[in-house]
């Protein structure tokens, strides 16, 4: 893969400064402003998996849209490779591959090789190369043998292949995955992880939405927390929690009452939950508060007992708060 | 009754919501267009009933077969069939009326068509005849509901209703005598194009514009017979295939 | 010269979608007993009209104008066809491309125009001679020439309008529908273009069926070949006009979708 006329190799891969973008919905007296991206900063480095995680509405697909040129921002700049996505859209669209999830946006009609020829004739590609290209892809995501046959025909899971195969016909630098496992099924969706994985090894840049903490935590070199259409947090998901160590907890089986009691009088002690069968849940704000914990607990002749240390989970409803996965209005 | 006036209700909101039913108000004026200039041109004011009449029969005739055919696949695509099904209205009643409110829109096209004739081209088209011609537009549009019921079933049997659907157009505008009256059509056509209500239709309307409406209780008659046969086949049929749908439990299928 | 291979790619590929969706609307005896018959009992149609007014030459100018019109017909559902990549949640990815979209959709539905070229060819050559309309062996490649010429120069014209229905894609049918009924009233099909007021005439000089209708009519009569081309080039020229006209239309689509946000991922 060359790299893409001359832009030097220090460029990060994406680059995003001041970013916002103001839908307006209605009309008339109805007529509102719904802001969907606030003024963000990001920046992907070029071969890193990064994961935009978020509940629906926090802004993730706008910028997955402005990134690959459907979308313009109202305000701030966006960089892919180096090439403003305002001022010179055409490279941008050159150099990035977008693939989103559901099964629209194939030909039906089509067979798998006739969609991937048609979407690789699109970025410029044909002849010779098209055809090694459409091959190599076929055999890759594991449709070799069914690429005669008709789109309309296949599972879920081979159609989200096939859309990874077809984001990655131009074999751009820079892939933009938007949701793609949404409706796929646990198998499938490993099987998706493993070819990410591949992504990586080639050096490509990933920036993957998601609301599958789980999947972020997969494939992620790092995770950037969404919320509102404002960034809240980038760290590697292993990062996130032990960054997080205020948010530690410690579990615990058959707590004496005075124990608890004397524990929920700590300070620094966030939340003491009971959870089921008896066992303890206490979150702390920092580890000296849970070396006090524990230390109350082990007096208290409790045997059974741990650390835990945040899930991806605990971060990001910290972060976003108890609101969870709520759609906003 | 009420079910009969709750789907044509129903069916009038849908057409206000949806373009594609309505287009047949865009199209008819132009029709007009096409046709009276050809009379004019040829210098035959004689063709002037034909040319304004014709796009209303084509406008009543196509949206009823645009409806029969969309009506039922529709219905099925949605889900609502099964549920139209179970209630307890008769279906071919909703059917029936919904079909009923497709008929009357057309009618505006007459409005339409009259206008044109007169703004475009200075032609005006009196009607010699206005109760005859009335009566003859009502039963005309009775008589298309009820053929139509028996083409949304027919559209049920048959898969490739679509393409069926498109081909039901001008066979039937020659047949039905819409500008070149029946009698005028080759004669082993005329026996087949009696049994189409339309050359019974456009013979009728012609006659109450232009002159003697003869024996117009005939030609109503025939009209109003057709229409019944065309509402009690679809009636049977649709009923055939409802109990075929109670006994296997799907219309899926079909 | 690249950016001509390119685009023609982009046509080449994407043709394939219409070969493949042709063969989902019908089979070879669908069309020949379905859209052929129902295309052919509309010139009959228009053509009885010449009969019932008792004029052989009326009968000869409507069977020739209404036989040229069925590509006209058929070549219009372009703007139907194109509305069918907003059902496919296509539309972004093709704006985030770098193609262009005029080429992806000049491909998309070329079935019509082909499609509709032998539908006027079985027209003039089937049913004409029934109207008295005849044709000697050596007219028939010049036929050919201008009938797929006014099914392509009509394709560009339905391709402009396809790019507004795109963003309105309800009235797809209407839109399709009123756009050849216009040409069938003004452009020569039942009347000459001089029954209309001057103003109209303009109107039908910018449609390349007025040129390739006139030169058909032209063919039948034996005119001079000088004069058939002349009325080629002007057909070409304004097929040509409407195919860059649409290809503004839709690079403006899409400024304006990228700028609204209309094209979205999730439709």
């Amino acid at each position: 893969m060359s790299d893409v006329d001359g832009v030097g190799t220090a460029e990060p891969a994406v680059e995003v400064r001041g970013l916002a973008r103001v839908y307006d919905r209605g009309r008339g007296r109805n007529s509102r402003q719904i802001t969907a991206l606030d003024r963000i900063d990001l920046t992907v480095a070029r071969g890193e998996i990064r994961g935009l995680l978020g509940p629906n509405g926090a802004g993730k697909t706008t910028l997955c849209k402005i990134l690959c040129t459907v979308l313009l921002p109202s305000a701030g700049s966006a960089r892919v490779l180096g090439h403003d996505v305002t001022a010179d859209p055409v490279a941008v669209k050159k150099s990035v591959g977008v693939v989103f999830g559901g099964d629209r946006g194939l030909y039906g009609r089509l067979d798998a090789r006739a969609n991937l020829n048609l979407w690789g004739a699109l970025h410029g590609v044909h002849g010779a190369a098209l055809h090694r290209q459409v091959d190599a892809l076929l055999e890759r995501v594991g449709l070799a043998d069914r690429a005669e046959e008709r789109v309309d025909g296949f599972s879920r899971g081979m159609k989200q292949r096939l859309h990874l195969a077809r984001g990655m016909v131009a074999d751009p630098q820079v892939l933009l995955l938007d949701e793609p496992t949404s409706g796929m099924d646990p198998v499938a969706a490993h099987d998706f992880r493993s070819l990410v994985e591949q992504l990586r090894l080639e050096g490509r840049t990933v920036l993957l939405t998601t609301h599958d903490m789980a999947e972020a935590e997969a494939v992620c070199d790092q995770v950037t927390l969404m919320d509102k259409g404002t960034l809240l947090a980038t760290e590697r998901p292993s990062e996130l929690s032990a960054g997080l160590s205020s948010l530690e907890s410690v579990e615990a089986e058959d707590v004496p009452e005075s124990a608890v009691g004397e524990i929920s009088e700590l300070s620094g002690v966030a939340d003491v939950k009971r959870l089921s069968a008896g066992r303890l849940r206490v979150d702390t704000e920092s580890s000296d508060v849970t070396r006090q914990v524990l230390q109350v607990l082990v007096n208290a002749g409790v045997t059974s007992l741990g650390t835990v240390r945040p899930s991806l989970e605990d971060v990001y409803l910290h972060y976003i708060g108890r609101r969870g996965m709520a759609v906003r209005s | 009754m009420r079910v009969f006036t709750a789907a044509f209700r129903f069916q009038l909101a849908l057409a206000r919501r949806k373009p594609d039913t309505v287009h047949v108000l865009v199209t008819a004026p132009l029709f007009t267009l096409v046709f009276v200039s050809i009379g004019v041109h040829a210098h035959r004011p004689d063709f002037t009933a034909s040319a304004v009449l014709a796009p209303v029969l084509m406008s009543l005739w196509s949206l009823a077969l645009l409806t029969a055919g969309d009506l039922i696949s529709q219905d099925r695509n949605r889900g609502t069939l099964e549920a139209i099904v179970a209630t307890p209205a008769r279906f071919a009643t909703v059917v029936l009326g919904r079909l009923t409110a497709v008929a009357s829109v057309a009618l505006v096209c007459f409005a339409e068509s009259w206008l044109v004739a007169w703004s475009c081209f200075g032609v005006v088209l009196t009607i010699a005849h206005p109760l005859v011609f009335v009566s003859c537009l009502v039963c005309s549009s009775l008589a298309m509901a009820g053929t139509a019921s028996l083409l949304s079933a027919a559209f049920v049997l048959m898969p490739s209703a679509r393409v069926l659907q498109n081909t039901l157009t001008y066979p039937f505008y020659l047949l039905g005598g819409l500008l070149v009256p029946v009698a005028e059509l080759p004669g082993w056509l005329r026996p087949l194009s009696r049994l189409v209500f339309l050359s019974w239709s456009s013979d009728l309307l012609r006659a109450s514009v232009s002159g003697p409406a003869g024996h117009w209780w005939t030609a109503l008659a025939a009209i109003v017979g057709l229409g019944v046969a065309g509402a009690v086949s679809g009636a049977l049929l649709i009923g055939a295939i409802l109990r075929r749908v109670r006994r296997t439990g799907t219309l899926a299928l079909t | 010269m690249s950016a001509l291979t390119s685009s023609f790619h982009v046509v080449r590929y994407s043709a394939a979608n219409a070969v493949a969706d042709f063969r989902a609307t019908y089979t070879w005896r669908s069309w020949t007993f379905g859209w052929l018959g129902r295309m052919l009992a509309q010139v009959t149609f228009f053509a009885t009209m010449g009969l019932a007014l008792h004029s052989s030459a009326s009968a000869h100018y409507l069977v020739v104008g209404n036989s040229v019109m069925t590509c006209v017909v058929e070549a219009m559902t372009v703007v139907t066809s194109s509305a069918w990549e907003r059902r496919q949640g296509t539309l972004p990815l093709l704006a985030a491309s770098p193609a262009r979209l005029i080429w992806v959709f000049f491909g998309r539905s070329l079935q019509w125009p082909v499609s509709g070229t032998v539908t006027s060819l079985v027209a003039l050559l089937g049913l004409g001679p029934l109207f008295g309309v005849t044709w000697s062996p050596g007219q028939v490649p010049v036929l050919v020439g201008l009938v797929l010429l006014t099914a392509v120069s009509t394709y560009c014209v339905g391709l402009f309008l396809a790019a507004f229905v795109l963003s309105a894609s309800n009235a797809r049918n209407i839109v399709s529908n009123v756009g050849y009924l216009v040409m069938m009233a003004i452009c020569g099909v039942q009347v000459p273009v001089s029954f209309w007021p001057d103003w109209v005439g303009v109107v039908a000089q910018s449609l390349p069926l007025t040129h390739t209708l006139a030169a058909v009519r032209g063919v039948a009569a034996h005119a001079g070949a000088g004069d058939i081309a002349l009325r080629a080039g002007w057909a070409v020229l304004a097929g040509a006009c409407w195919l860059g006209a649409a290809a503004v239309a839709f690079t403006r689509l899409q400024i304006h979708a990228r700028r609204n946000g209309h094209f979205s991922f999730a439709e």
